[in-house]
């Protein structure tokens, strides 16, 4: 039997296993129902087998076997190691072979947790194993990975380094376990909705998840946005484009329902709302992949696209919408119980925080699909620009940041507001401090910059704060110190965010050697040119040194490439990445001049962008353990 | 068995209503999407030139042929990959002439890029930020444009595969050449 084959036989089998296990939701209604399946059996090999075909794929990448059609299409045999892996997933067919195995690992972990309600469990596990059935029917029927090559090769065509990139290799997947990790997340809705158990201790089952799939996503975002800025060289981190806007959505239903399972676990109240935000969470993700993968949306990520597997998006994302949410219309009038919340108090806090986390969502969305639907009805192009997501997400942000600001510090059921804002009046007044005499001193700033800056900073001090005064044992596993980390990482990137486009400068100079250029407050000293000899190309190279008071701290060496076959000439960029700032320098030789032309960026506060991600995943990954903790 | 409420349908209803809409997106397919171009003429633009700073490529270049094809591409982009053989073909038939505009790229791959898989291009225009590929209505890429005597006849969208060689690309270039 050929290896292909196997895994053709594994993925059958795994669309077998999963229908039996999906059709439970449907058969104890009827006269089937005395038929006993064995759940956890019937788990274990859906698990396995998406397990083994994967490692499968991976086995075929590793040995170059070029009689699939995948690995010509995606390996070559000269490949680095880790690259030919890494092709088993860069692709379409792989791609949704690791979302299915993600799939199955998340519903084979829930099967093994603690939790004793047995019909709950049966039935998570029935709709997970409904996801995972219409998958693998999308595998087999429009994508199978391990279809043979019609024209026998001895070589494959993936050699291209560009794409040899080790965050190219590792961001798909880990934003593919966050996407996937919120399936779990509306299986539990429908589980908990059709055995009436949407309760505290449902939500004390629901959080780990939703944090988990949280945390993937939060990395998954940061590291492609990191890819973009080193790899591509673009200059900018987050461009607004659809599929980066695709990612985002699901990114703030989710942070949106976290915070609001939270309020489940606590008061018992807004049932209801969090079955929403957990239908509409995952169906974003799905909506998101919709969009990438029919190629509605070309861009960065599109992979070969193909009409047939959009429309059967589609018609899968049609039945799982259709499917919750009129479980949900029918269940709605027994979830909610009555409640009254106070104003003034934390659970109103997080309230406020869900409706600005879904107006942004909302301002996303429209800036992602009203071209589209432009384009449809009216039969135009337009594009949304950064202009409209900044304008329209400011005052959300300034509020979102107030309500970050006051919630935490908030008692639940019922506080003083006096209380509360006595409580950071300190901080706040030590942050307006510090911004106004930043503004004074170094540069002047208009007043939404200093209210934000401000607000920030407040944020970022106020956290601090709390999760020192509620973490007394300075336990790195806490809720507390979590929240915490997150929230600081919060502050800290809209703070770096607001620095880095206000103060990103660049500057061009007519240079000669010895020439002293000024930018800002660094002093560059323009050293000397040279000319090397590259391996096909000529170089003229100049050293520029950034002092500190005569002595040299950096050494920048710019260059110009002159390539003769065919004719060519390209400016190198020489950067350097400090603590503070990010700082570039590009040079030119304008013909017939005796100067040099250079031009210096300084963008501020990149490093700081990036650890405030970092910050939010350690927060997540805090108070995950400390959830896993609390189950067991 | 608790009374059903209407109220509580409303997200089925919204549900279905932005489902029709995106089988509406899908049905349209987005490969023939008319180009607000089509029938135009080419648009003004300006960019430096990939193989050297002096060298502009501008709507003059592409006035000046025949019959033009312009595709936009990118180094970082997997599709253009796919298609640049195709694209290495069409650069044989006589009287086309392909220029290129590379899109948001580092200049270094995008020579890498063309130094592994040929140069199909009589030149190509650098638009580092995207902005000058917006007069083109670019909003993905690869795409590619057919001009004639200065008038944009066709755009497509995504990667030009064999099939649409053969069945869109060759005909409509059989026309005018």
């Amino acid at each position: 039997m050929s290896l292909g084959n196997l895994g053709n036989i594994l993925m059958l089998t795994c669309l077998l296993a999963s229908l039996i296990q999906a059709l439970y939701l449907i058969y104890p209604h009827t006269s089937f129902g005395k038929i006993n399946i064995n759940y956890r059996v019937l788990t274990r090999i859906i698990f396995i087998t998406c397990l083994a075909s994967f490692l499968l794929l991976i086995y075929l990448f590793l040995e170059s076997n070029f009689n699939y059609q995948l690995v010509v299409n995606n390996s070559h045999s000269e490949k680095p190691l880790i690259y030919k892996i890494a092709g088993a997933w860069g692709n379409h067919e792989g791609s949704l072979l690791l979302w299915i195995l993600v799939l199955s690992f998340f519903n084979f972990v829930f099967l093994e947790t603690k939790i004793k309600n047995t019909e709950f469990k049966k039935y998570v596990i029935s709709f997970q194993s409904l996801m995972i059935f219409g998958f693998t029917l999308f595998l087999l029927l429009t994508s199978n990975p391990f279809l043979a090559t019609e024209n026998i090769t001895n070589e494959g065509l993936g050699l291209n380094p560009i794409l040899q990139d080790l965050l190219l290799a590792i961001h798909p997947p880990i934003l593919y376990v966050g996407y996937v990790g919120y399936s779990i997340v509306l299986s539990f809705a429908v589980g908990g909705m059709i055995t009436n158990k949407i309760d505290q201790e449902w939500a004390r089952w629901l959080h780990p998840w939703v944090i988990v799939s949280w945390i993937f996503l939060t990395a998954g975002i940061g590291l492609g946005s990191f890819w973009a800025y080193y790899e591509l060289g673009w200059g900018g981190y987050w461009f607004w484009d659809p599929v980066e806007n695709a990612s985002l959505m699901p990114w703030l239903a989710g942070t949106a329902l976290f915070h609001c399972v939270i309020i489940l676990e606590k008061k018992n109240i807004l049932q209801s709302w969090v079955i929403l935000l957990s239908i509409l969470t995952f169906s974003l993700s799905l909506i998101g992949t919709f969009l990438v993968r029919s190629g509605i949306l070309n861009s960065v990520h599109t992979f070969a696209s193909d009409p047939s597997r959009g429309l059967f998006i589609l018609v899968f994302l049609a039945i799982i919408l259709i499917i919750s949410f009129t479980l949900y219309a029918i269940k709605a009038p027994t979830l909610d119980k009555k409640s009254k919340i106070n104003i003034v108090s934390k659970e109103a806090g997080i309230l406020a925080n869900n409706w600005l986390l879904l107006s942004s969502l909302f301002v996303v969305f429209l800036g992602t699909l009203y071209p589209l639907a432009v384009d449809l009805f009216l039969q135009k192009s337009i594009s949304v620009g950064p202009n409209y997501y900044v304008l329209s997400l400011m005052p959300i942000l300034l509020l979102l940041l107030l309500i970050m600001i006051v919630g935490p510090v908030s008692k639940w059921q019922n506080d003083k507001l006096t209380n509360i804002l006595f409580s950071i009046s300190k901080l706040f007044i030590l942050s307006l401090a510090i911004i106004f005499a930043f503004s004074i001193y170094f540069s002047e700033l208009k007043l939404t910059q200093i209210t934000l800056l401000t607000l920030c900073l407040t944020l970022m001090l106020v956290s601090i704060k709390n999760g020192i005064r509620t973490n007394r044992n300075y336990s790195i596993i806490s809720p507390s110190l979590g929240k915490s980390l997150a929230h600081i990482g919060f502050g800290l990137l809209i703070l770096s965010v607001i620095a880095n486009t206000t103060f990103a400068t660049e500057k061009i100079f007519q240079a000669q050697v010895d020439d002293l250029l000024v930018i800002d407050n660094y002093k560059f000293k323009f050293d000397k040119v040279n000319q090397t000899k590259g391996k096909n190309f000529n170089a003229i190279t100049a050293t520029f040194s950034l002092l500190d008071n005569k002595t040299v701290i950096e050494t920048f060496k710019p260059e110009i490439r002159i390539y003769s076959n065919p004719p060519t000439v390209t400016s190198e960029t020489s950067i350097v990445r400090k603590f503070l700032a990010d700082i570039y320098i590009v040079m030119n030789i304008p013909e017939n001049a005796d100067f040099v032309n250079v031009r210096i960026h300084i963008k501020p506060m990149m490093s700081f962008i990036w650890f405030s991600i970092i910050l939010m995943v350690l927060g997540g990954i805090s108070s995950i353990f400390f959830r896993i903790k609390l189950i067991k | 068995m608790n009374k059903i409420k209407i109220i509580y349908f409303t997200p089925v209803v919204i549900v279905l209503i932005f489902l029709i809409f995106l089988f509406q997106l899908l049905n349209k397919d987005v490969k023939k999407l008319s180009s607000a171009l089509i029938e135009k003429p080419v648009p003004e633009f300006e960019m430096q030139t990939l193989y050297s700073d002096i060298t502009l490529l501008n709507s003059n270049d592409i006035n000046s042929s025949n019959v033009a094809l312009v595709n936009v591409w990118a180094s970082w982009c997997i599709p253009c990959r796919a298609e640049h053989e195709i694209l290495m073909l069409l650069s044989k038939i006589e009287g086309l002439d392909l220029y290129g505009i590379n899109y948001k790229d580092k200049k270094i791959n995008a020579l890498n890029f063309i130094d592994n898989l040929g140069n199909p291009f009589k030149k190509i225009g650098v638009d580092k930020n995207g902005r000058s590929s917006m007069v083109w209505g670019v909003y993905g890429i690869p795409e590619t444009f057919i001009i004639h005597k200065g008038t944009v006849i066709y755009k497509h969208i995504g990667p030009i595969h064999l099939n649409e060689l053969e069945n869109v690309i060759l005909p409509i270039l059989a026309k005018l050449l």
